[in-house]
């Protein structure tokens, strides 16, 4: 069985390629976010494919979707839904938002105002919605995948530390190689492409999938370098804001459901590696111009991959 | 690290504070013993006005008010009476400060100088006190200020719980901070025992005249005024301690022999002529050893022993007479007494050895002799008329002495610690005739003024007699309610010569004790609350602390410089500056090393699991053959690498790391067999990497 859904994540992976060209680690982990539960967030500058990837991710995973475009007045209703008068009846019935999907993409969140933001990262973190009074489950498996542009871009409310702490993996695609570059401009691929992209995922192999990363092996080893990573987030020169509890647990799942796709059923160190920076990226502050992937990167070269010294 | 958005504060606690507060009472309360008692309530005042501060009741009090309060604080020292330059006007003023400092206590440094100056209190005490007691008291007073300390550096981190207000909530927050402070404490101890053995003693640069209460004038007086005394009020202070070295002499052979009192004015026995100041008496007594033994005819056997004397603040020394060496520092004086150097003013220890047997002064030079026989001019005729009656009937002068001796035994004399006024003119008459109520110092007065007038040398000595023998501790404990007065008459080839009338009136005061030779009349310390003789248990309780009080006195108190320098020379040998100095530094090194074991701090760090120390050296081995691990490579990654840059090695290589990913990555989760197996295939595959490249390179010449 195992083999199976090896093969299906291999043909899902190789699906995504053929749409996202040139950037196999960033949809390897972008599946990896998905398969272990956990919530995308992508942050680049507009153009370079954001969208394209959720969509993919979508499809490929054969889910129900629905995507809201993010402005800054987006009212929570737009996503939640609201309570409408039905006159023949003469009650009011509750509208599903558009938010009442498997997966939701909310395209650049960052151009909405806090108050639309927090409807869905409240969402996103209770599995549930609550409208005048009454609380409306959402379906399982949820997952949203949201987009952002850089922060520093116009028009943008940045999002604060606590909400993007609720992001397992932060994402940057980035500026593709010259010759897929070239390939891109060459035409042929690009949005047209993404109505031949197959559903190879059904929603019982993703229940699989979910029920086996955790039957991925953790040794105490590993855990000790984990944990050195931590303590090294936390007592960093260059870092503020260290790694928070749940983000060193995202980092020890994300590592095994990475530590799955590589077919493997244990955990290496450079499985952990493969995630950190994904992981670690939005959730640390640090305290120069040092921020982000580069101070997690940063941090990963400080700390020793191997032995079982404590973290100081 | 996570303090970013915390201030610290610098604020003192409440809890903290009502530590200070006890510490403060706790240092305080010895002190008031010996210093202006009106301290404490000052102390009362400042902290309960800070108290009251903390709770939010009061302000802080304006700085013209704090000035004017601390003005009166100076000003009532200055009233108190104390000399303006001595030990306990400064003493005051510290602890007067030290009250007064409570109201001003807002940060922690302010507690600290509180604390600080606490520690230099307790030290103050013991100018004040050197016993066992307070010793014991300094200690808790130690662990009390240290726990205050503590106290003071938890920063909050004991919340004052108003839901929680029980005994044991209380005991939790105290306790551990009393644990700490006596293990600290107990740490220091190897450290201060270090410093009372072994650091040499200097004798102080500089002193202050040391005065009042801390140091009134105990013991005997220079001098002896029977008929002023109605009623002999007794102290049950302790005078000295004895411990001998041979056998004990008996009781009644225990004449302390202290001050001679020479000159007589009709009613007052001093020293000399002249009230001299007891410098100037010591003075004019001094001698040295060789011009007593020259003056003795030695008989008897020697008697060795051992003498704590308690601080007096006079210079005079007891011991059975006379005294033919002495180990410790005291001055001879040529009536056979002994003096210390200065005024006793922390107890003395002294070796003595004595032959009581011995003739002294076989033949009288005529000076003594004229100061043996002064008698006032005029006064008492009744007793002269006496004196002359008795010469007649008397055929040679020991039977002039029987007879007045006898006369005190066959009349109606009576022994009383309750004498009643004698006036102030012919008090001899008045006690010789008419009273014929007295203690010793009226039947040794009489006797002496007898003796002289009949023209035989004579004069009074006081000191001590008796003692308790305490059976436990094998030593005897003289108080100050043995001190007696006695005479010596001087007689033609027996030189001079003890002549105790208080033993003819009262024999019990000399064979056994005051307390028997009293009797029922009673006025022996029943002006003491605490008397204990009445019960058999506060007895033996007493003498079980007498005991442990003489040890401390022993070995503590009377370990002094020669002490400390005999026992180091026993020990260690001749002593030069650097052979101490090179001991001193030995124990404080050792020492120290003690606590660095005691506080783990030669602990060996924590040691990697096998697998990994394997790993490490076989990283170590690549390294020589220029293939460096980079920190965060992960062993694929690295033996990838390496087997790239060491293709001889590269199966090897890809082996061993196998294994160890193996081991540690994905361990069987029960068998502990395939673990060994693994690390000793480790081992092995190291060995071969070491020996491999080797063979390769010698190859490739």
């Amino acid at each position: 069985m195992a083999t199976r859904l090896l093969q299906e994540i291999e043909a899902s992976l190789n699906e995504l390629n053929n749409i996202i060209l040139g950037k196999e680690q960033q949809v390897r982990l972008a599946l990896t976010c998905i398969l272990a539960s956990g919530h995308l967030l992508l942050e680049d500058l507009p153009g370079m494919g954001k969208t394209t990837l959720a969509h993919a991710l979508s499809k490929v995973l054969g889910l129900d979707y629905k995507r809201i475009q993010f402005t800054s007045d987006l009212l929570p209703a737009d996503l939640i839904g609201a309570s409408v008068f039905d006159a023949t009846a003469s009650t009011f019935s509750f509208h599903r938002g558009p938010i009442f999907s498997s997966i939701f993409l909310a395209d650049e969140l960052n151009r909405a105002t806090p108050k639309a933001q927090s409807a869905l990262l409240e969402a996103m973190e209770e599995g549930q919605v609550s409208v005048d009074g009454e609380t409306h489950v959402l379906p399982q498996p949820f997952f949203v995948i949201a987009t952002q542009n850089p922060q520093s871009q116009s028009g943008t409310f940045p999002l604060p530390e606590s909400q993007l702490d609720r992001f397992m993996f932060r994402l940057s695609l980035g500026y593709p190689d010259p010759s897929v570059e070239r390939a891109l401009l060459k035409g042929g691929q690009g949005r047209s492409a993404l109505n031949n992209v197959q559903q190879i995922l059904n929603t019982e192999s993703l229940q699989q999938i979910q029920r086996l990363i955790p039957q991925i092996k953790v040794s105490d080893t590993l855990l000790d370098y984990v944990q050195r990573l931590i303590a090294q987030t936390r007592q960093d020169e260059l870092c503020q804001l260290g790694l928070s509890p749940r983000g060193a647990i995202a980092l020890v799942t994300s590592a095994q459901c990475w530590a799955l796709l590589q077919g493997r059923s244990h955990v290496m160190p450079e499985d952990v590696q493969a995630v950190f920076v994904a992981v670690a990226g939005h959730r640390i502050v640090g305290k120069k111009e040092t921020q982000g992937d580069q101070l997690a990167r940063h941090i990963l070269h400080s700390v020793d991959a191997v032995g079982n010294r404590a973290p100081v | 690290m996570f303090n970013k958005g915390f201030t610290t504060n610098f604020n003192i606690t409440y809890s903290a504070m009502m530590w200070l507060l006890v510490a403060q009472l706790v240092v305080m309360a010895p002190l008031l013993f010996y210093l202006p008692i009106w301290i404490f309530p000052v102390l009362l005042f400042s902290a309960g006005w800070r108290m009251r501060v903390m709770q939010g009741h009061q302000e802080q009090p304006q700085k013209i008010l704090k000035t004017i309060i601390a003005g009166v604080g100076i000003a009532g020292l200055f009233f108190s009476g104390m000399p303006m330059v001595s030990l306990d006007m400064m003493a005051s003023l510290l602890m007067l400060g030290f009250a007064y400092k409570a109201l001003e206590v807002v940060e922690k440094r302010d507690a600290l100088v509180v604390i600080l100056t606490g520690f230099l209190l307790i030290g103050v005490l013991f100018i004040y006190s050197q016993s066992m007691l307070v010793a014991l008291y300094g200690a808790f007073a130690l662990m009390i200020l240290t726990g205050a300390l503590i106290a003071l550096q938890h920063d909050g981190a004991i919340q004052i719980d108003n839901s929680h207000k029980s005994t044991r909530a209380l005991l939790n927050r105290i306790i551990p901070n009393l644990k700490l402070s006596t293990l600290m404490l107990l740490l220091c101890l190897p450290l201060m025992l270090m410093f009372f053995i072994v650091v040499p003693r200097f004798a102080p640069l500089w002193s202050v005249a040391l005065s009042g209460g801390g140091h009134a004038k105990t013991g005997i007086s220079d001098s002896m005024t029977p008929g002023d005394i109605a009623n002999l009020s007794q102290s049950d202070g302790l005078a000295f301690t004895v411990k001998f070295m041979g056998e004990r002499p008996q009781q009644n052979e225990l004449y302390w022999r202290g001050i001679v009192m020479q000159h007589f004015d009709g009613k007052t026995w001093t020293q000399s002529s002249e009230s001299f100041e007891p410098e100037t008496i010591k003075r004019k007594l001094r001698t040295d050893v060789q011009a007593i033994r020259n003056r003795l005819v030695k008989k008897g056997y020697g008697r060795e022993y051992e003498i704590i004397y308690e601080k007096t603040a006079q210079p005079w020394l007891f011991a059975l007479t006379p005294v033919v060496n002495i180990k410790g520092d005291a001055l001879y004086g040529s009536d056979y007494t002994l003096m210390a150097r200065a005024d006793l003013l922390e107890p003395k220890m002294l070796s003595l050895t004595s032959y009581p047997d011995a003739i002294r002064d076989e033949y009288l030079d005529e000076k003594t002799r004229q100061r043996s026989l002064q008698l006032p001019k005029g006064g008492n005729p009744q007793t002269r008329n006496l004196v002359k009656r008795l010469l007649l009937q008397s055929s040679t002068k020991m039977d002039y002495i029987t007879r007045v001796m006898s006369r005190f035994k066959q009349q109606n004399y009576y022994y009383t610690l309750r004498p009643g006024l004698l006036g102030d003119f012919n008090t001899i008459d008045e006690f010789l005739i008419n009273n014929k109520k007295g203690f010793c110092a009226h039947y040794a007065g009489s006797f002496v003024f007898m003796m002289r007038e009949a023209g035989i040398p004579a004069r009074v000595v006081t000191g001590y007699q008796g003692g308790k023998w305490n059976e436990q501790g094998q030593f005897l404990s003289v108080h100050q309610y043995d001190a007696h007065a006695w005479t010596e008459v001087w007689l033609k080839g027996k030189g001079w010569v003890r002549f105790d009338p208080t033993a003819m009136v009262a024999p019990s005061r000399i064979e056994k004790n005051l307390e028997l030779a009293v009797g029922p009349e009673g006025g022996f310390l029943e002006n003491k609350i605490f008397s204990m003789k009445k019960y058999s248990w506060l007895n033996k309780l007493q003498s079980k602390m007498d005991s442990a009080q003489y040890a401390w006195r022993r070995f503590v108190l009377g370990y002094d410089r020669n002490s400390q320098s005999a026992f180091l020379k026993r020990v260690f040998g001749e002593l030069s500056l650097q052979k101490i100095a090179m001991i001193v530094s030995g124990f404080f090194i050792g020492i120290i090393m003690l606590w660095s074991l005691l506080l783990g701090l030669g602990r060996k760090p924590q040691r990697e699991a096998e697998e990994h120390q394997l790993y490490r050296k076989f990283c170590q081995h690549l390294e020589k053959y220029g293939v460096n691990k980079k920190l965060s490579q992960s062993p694929t990654e690295f033996s990838q690498y390496a087997a790239s840059q060491l293709p001889s090695l590269a199966k090897d290589i890809e082996v061993f790391t196998q294994y160890y990913s193996q081991l540690c990555y994905n361990p069987s989760p029960a068998e502990t067999t395939s673990e060994k197996n693994s690390i000793t295939v480790l081992r092995d595959l190291l060995n071969k990497i070491k020996k491999g490249k080797f063979s390769e390179s010698s190859g490739s010449f």
